[in-house]
């Protein structure tokens, strides 16, 4: 439609902004911002989620550590390879106990007895027994091949699967708080044990154990003594003698940790307790029952990764003011050593072999070989179960941020791990400190509080945001983009039909 | 037997320390003084002493090392712990709640009386673990042991006014610079949930002894009442940790009650049946009244210097003392006025007592604005001779203050030379908190007016806290007597005066308002950014209409 010349008023397409090409060009200036600055908002709203070594994750979580036993006989072939064989179908019998372990059997004249991580067996006439590592039994016997898999895989592994299935053992870590309390359930009542030679006992009886375990773990002991330390039940009065009764359901409760003040609060290593309670004169002696409600011959109990409890009556007719004696000191004590043993997981010796007399470390090499070995499968399983987590956790969770110190801590653990199964022929304590590296490292990695930063923020607060910010200033811009190009598109068609006609 | 047992305590603990090898001998003693006041209220004070002969405190220079075996038998290993893990040489925690009235109280038996949260320590430099470092992890600790909220203690509140917080103790010679760190939290509210930590910290809890008379249904209840911690070190003994509990308690409060007349079992509603039996020494010490008739039950078997003194180990048990007056208790008043109300005659001003402090205080915020005020402090010498003081503020960034606008008015009228030796140091907003420090000397039975402009801060939307509207409570002012010393240096005198709290408004957004910004920006942007683009997006066509088809 051509206007008629007779028009008064100027053509609107004749002025110089409302050419086409500067109408177009203001829009696409509009989508040119936004297009740029999308990479900077991308920049300013993503989470730092860096990329971790999954593959290589994944690969090493494939491994298995296998520790090597080399056992040197002192004696003839034939014997050794008898002994091979029970010993064969023993592990073929319970792979769970011996998962991660394999024993290499030698016949040797005479065993070199300065190799250090090799067990030698010497024969011996009379009862079994061990010195460092060696074990002298009697191989001359007809049924000594079975006996001495029997004995081996007792020293060897003494942890049977059902072993530990009250999960006494402790999680493992490098550093433990040791915590001696004397707690007297009411001293003013009297008959009160006020003081205890806790310096001497812990020298005569913790240390040398502490020393022993020094491979594994370090340790911080600390003591107090408490005068109020009142139960929370009551215990129930036994008839017949005058004595008082805890029964099996109040042990679990026997901790009174609402009224004990034993929490510590300058540090998270774990702490292991270790009781001695005194009851209350007006309730003693106090004893332990049995399910059947009869005494047991027992003072002590042992609460599973938590500590240990000794009860001590003190004798009829003791005063606050009597000294607590050197043989009560050392039967309590005793007690706290076998409990201490038992919580971190050393294992007794078979009842059937006996120390040589010149042996005086409280733990056998043999025991702490096996320890050794148990933490180390422990902790190489636990790690790599750790950063498989971390890795199935970051592949699920999108919003969780992943930072340096994250990846470098997976890193290391990883470079631990290879360490680990790189030193894990030659030197049993060389791969049990690179497992112990891991599995801390790990564990940092997984409980880094940087990874929780943005988890509670959920994506529907940001639309909230956004929508009302932009949708009102985008909806236009589309719009207009959207009416030029259809109308750019009718405009080429007609010139394109013009042209054609 | 009850007689000789407390005879044969001390030779078992010196048999035993004898016996155990290392040992560092641990004495505790507790002691409650009770105090009839002036004004009819009758103060106190319980006081836990533990002393760990010949221990020192850890070097900072040490941390980085594993520590020695801590074993107490009767200093609580919770706190020990604390300490040893932050290398801290002395310090101070009090939880006070009310206004100690200097006027009518006098000083208090222990000096930290500031309402709210006050902590101070005194701590080595170390190497690699700074002050700073330490006093952060000591703070958050303090919070979990005490179940207070001394954790936002934090940067906003900590200030080293190492002239008014001296050592109370000895700091050790190590060869590195010792350093303190103060921070007040006036707003702290104190409670059972702080006092049950309190005594668990006691060798025998509240269960026997002295400390069993710590009932908290009573304690909180009465007018003014403050629990403190102190742990200092003494080159010669050892260290020393001292826990206090302070109250002042209102017998004339039932309408019933005339007489000042106390009993143990009136004040705690509690009496002491047991003594206990770690503590070397027990004492009940009775301030017994100078000018009143009076008779007390049982009688004190030892008096001495004005005070009856039971040792609660020895004494008849259960102990309730009580205290009966013979007449009915009335206020000293100032000056017979007859024209005052009637009301007035009732309850007349008290007069200055000679105990009192040498002067007495009051601190005002004035003005209503939400945007700047004033700072004023009015002190009255009530001595004949001129009194020293340090006056220090440590105030939250919150409000800062124009220092050329501090003066000093004397009736009205401005005097030089009452105040010299300014120290400041500016707030830095958002982080640091003011130190002004200055020392006043107050002519003899004069009123000082000193005054200062203030700002008040605007504050960040997260800033806030979550009771905004409530204000911000700011920390007392803090004075500490000056003597003139011979070379004219000041010493300063034992003691130390807090000015109550003062409450701030400051300008506080209305908190819904996020979202209404939202929608209104949103409304904005639709109308003048659809405006703007449409205009310069649209295409003008002429129209041309054709007669002829309209018709």
């Amino acid at each position: 439609m051509d206007p008629p010349p007779t028009s008064t008023l100027r053509d609107p397409g004749t002025l110089f902004f409302q050419k086409d090409g500067i109408r177009r060009s203001i829009i696409s200036s509009y989508w040119a911002a936004i297009i740029l600055s999308l990479p900077l908002w991308w920049y300013f709203t993503s989470i730092e989620r860096l990329t971790l070594p999954s593959s290589r994750v994944q690969q090493l979580a494939q491994q298995h550590l296998t520790l090597p036993i080399s056992v040197c006989i002192e004696a003839n072939t034939s014997l050794v390879n008898q002994v091979q064989s029970i010993l064969t179908a023993r592990i073929a019998q319970e792979p769970q106990r011996w998962r991660g372990l394999a024993v290499r059997l030698e016949a040797k004249a005479i065993c070199d007895k300065s190799e250090s991580e090799t067990y030698s067996i010497i024969s011996n006439n009379g009862p079994p027994y061990i010195r460092d590592r060696r074990l002298y039994f009697p191989l001359d016997e007809p049924n000594s091949p079975l006996q001495l898999v029997n004995t081996l895989s007792s020293l060897l592994v003494p942890y049977s699967s059902s072993s530990d299935p009250e999960h006494r053992v402790v999680q493992y870590s490098p550093h433990y708080r040791l915590a001696f309390s004397l707690l007297n359930e009411d001293a003013a009542a009297g008959g009160a044990v006020m003081n205890w030679n806790i310096l001497g006992s812990i020298e005569s009886h913790i240390k040398p154990i502490l020393s022993r375990l020094s491979p594994l773990h370090n340790f911080t002991i600390e003591s107090q003594v408490q005068f109020h330390a009142p139960l929370a039940f009551s215990p129930y009065p036994l008839e017949g003698d005058h004595s008082y009764g805890i029964k099996p359901s109040d042990l679990t409760v026997f901790v009174n940790s609402a009224e004990w003040t034993l929490s510590s609060s300058s540090s998270n290593d774990p702490v292991l307790h270790f009781i001695l309670f005194i009851p209350s004169i007006r309730r003693r002696p106090l004893r332990i029952l049995l399910s059947d409600d009869t005494p047991s011959a027992s003072y002590a109990f042992l609460l599973p990764q938590w500590g240990g409890i000794v009860i001590h009556n003190p004798p009829p007719g003791y005063l606050n003011n009597d000294e607590f004696s050197p043989t009560e000191h050392h039967s309590v004590f005793s007690s706290f050593s076998t409990q201490l043993l038992a919580l971190l997981g050393a294992p007794p010796l078979p009842h059937e072999i006996t120390r040589s007399t010149t042996d005086r470390a409280s733990l056998s090499d043999w025991q702490l070989d096996a320890l050794i070995r148990r933490r180390a499968l422990e902790n190489a399983q636990g790690s790599q179960d750790t950063l498989q987590s971390i890795v199935k956790l970051v592949d699920q969770i999108e919003n969780m941020p992943v930072g340096e110190d994250v990846r470098d801590d997976i890193e290391d653990a990883l470079i631990a791990l290879a360490n680990m199964y790189e030193s894990s022929s030659t030197s049993l304590r060389q791969a049990f400190a690179y497992s112990a590296q891991s599995f801390g490292l790990a564990s940092r990695a997984f409980f880094n509080p940087g990874m929780l930063a943005l988890l509670y923020f959920p994506a529907e607060h940001k639309y909230a945001v956004y929508t009302p910010l932009f949708a009102s200033a985008l909806t236009p811009i589309f719009v207009a983009a959207l009416r030029e190009f259809l109308a750019w598109k009718r405009a080429r068609r007609a010139k394109n039909e013009r042209k054609a006609s | 037997m009850l007689g000789v047992r407390p005879l044969l305590w001390p030779l078992t603990l010196l048999n035993l320390c004898l016996t155990v090898l290392g040992c560092t001998s641990e004495h505790f003693q507790e002691n409650l003084s009770i105090n009839t006041l002036q004004d009819g209220k009758v103060a106190t004070k319980f006081t836990f002493t533990t002393l760990l002969r010949g221990a020192t405190p850890r070097d900072p220079r040490t941390l980085d090392s594993e520590d020695e075996s801590q074993h107490y038998t009767v200093f609580p290993l919770a706190l020990g712990q604390i300490l040893r893990e932050y290398g801290v040489t002395e310090l101070h925690l009090t939880l006070n709640a009310g206004n100690w009235n200097y006027d009518r109280w006098g000083y208090p038996e222990e000096k930290g009386v500031g309402t709210g949260a006050e902590l101070w320590a005194w701590m080595g430099e170390g190497p690699t673990k700074t002050v700073d470092h330490r006093w952060r992890g000591l703070r958050n600790a303090l919070a979990g042991l005490f179940c207070a909220s001394l954790g936002s203690l934090d940067e906003l509140r900590t200030t080293s006014p190492p002239q008014s917080f001296t050592p109370e103790g000895t700091l050790p010679d190590w060869g590195i610079p010792h350093k303190v760190r103060h921070a007040p939290l006036p707003s702290e509210n104190v409670c059972t949930e702080n006092l049950t930590p309190f005594l668990k910290l006691l060798p025998c809890k509240s269960l026997s002894g002295i400390a069993s008379l710590l009932n908290p249904h009573r304690l909180f209840d009465a007018d003014w009442h403050g629990m403190g911690v102190h742990v200092l070190w003494r080159k010669d003994e050892g260290i020393e940790m001292k826990l206090t509990f302070q109250s002042v308690f209102d017998p004339l409060r039932p309408a019933s009650a005339s007489t000042q007349a106390w009993s143990i079992h009136s004040l705690f509603d509690r009496t002491i049946s047991q003594g206990c039996p770690v503590a070397q020494k027990s004492d009940v010490v009775v301030a017994l009244p100078t000018s009143a008739v009076y008779a007390i039950k049982p009688e004190p078997p030892l008096i001495e210097g004005g005070a009856g003194i039971y040792d609660v180990n020895t004494v008849e048990k259960p102990l309730d003392i009580k205290m009966m007056f013979a007449d009915q208790f009335s206020f000293r008043k100032s000056k017979p006025c007859p024209e005052l109300t009637y009301q007035r005659q009732l309850y007349p001003a008290l007069e200055y007592h000679s105990n009192s402090t040498p002067f007495s205080v009051k601190r005002t915020l004035r003005g209503s604005s939400q945007a700047w005020g004033q700072l004023s402090v009015v002190i009255t010498n009530q001595r004949d001779t001129t009194v020293h003081a340090l006056y220090l503020e440590t105030m939250p960034w919150l409000i800062q203050f124009y220092i050329h606008t501090l003066e000093a008015r004397v009736d009205g009228v401005i005097k030089d030379g009452i105040i010299t030796n300014i120290t400041y140091i500016p707030s830095v907003p958002h982080s640091r908190p003011t130190t002004f420090q200055a020392m006043l000397s107050i002519p003899p039975r004069t009123t000082v007016d000193i005054t200062m402009d203030v700002t008040k801060a605007f504050l960040r939307y997260t800033e806030h806290p979550p009771d905004a509207q409530r204000g911000w409570d700011l920390p007392p002012a803090i004075f500490t007597p000056m003597e003139l010393g011979n070379n004219g240096s000041f010493l300063p005198q034992d003691g130390r005066i807090y000015t109550p709290t003062l409450l701030v408004d400051l300008a506080t957004p209305d908190f819904s308002m996020p979202y209404n910004v939202i929608i209104f920006t949103c409304t904005l942007t639709a109308a003048i950014f659809g405006n703007v683009f449409n205009l310069l997006t649209r295409k003008f066509l002429l129209v041309y209409i054709d007669p002829d088809k309209t018709q």
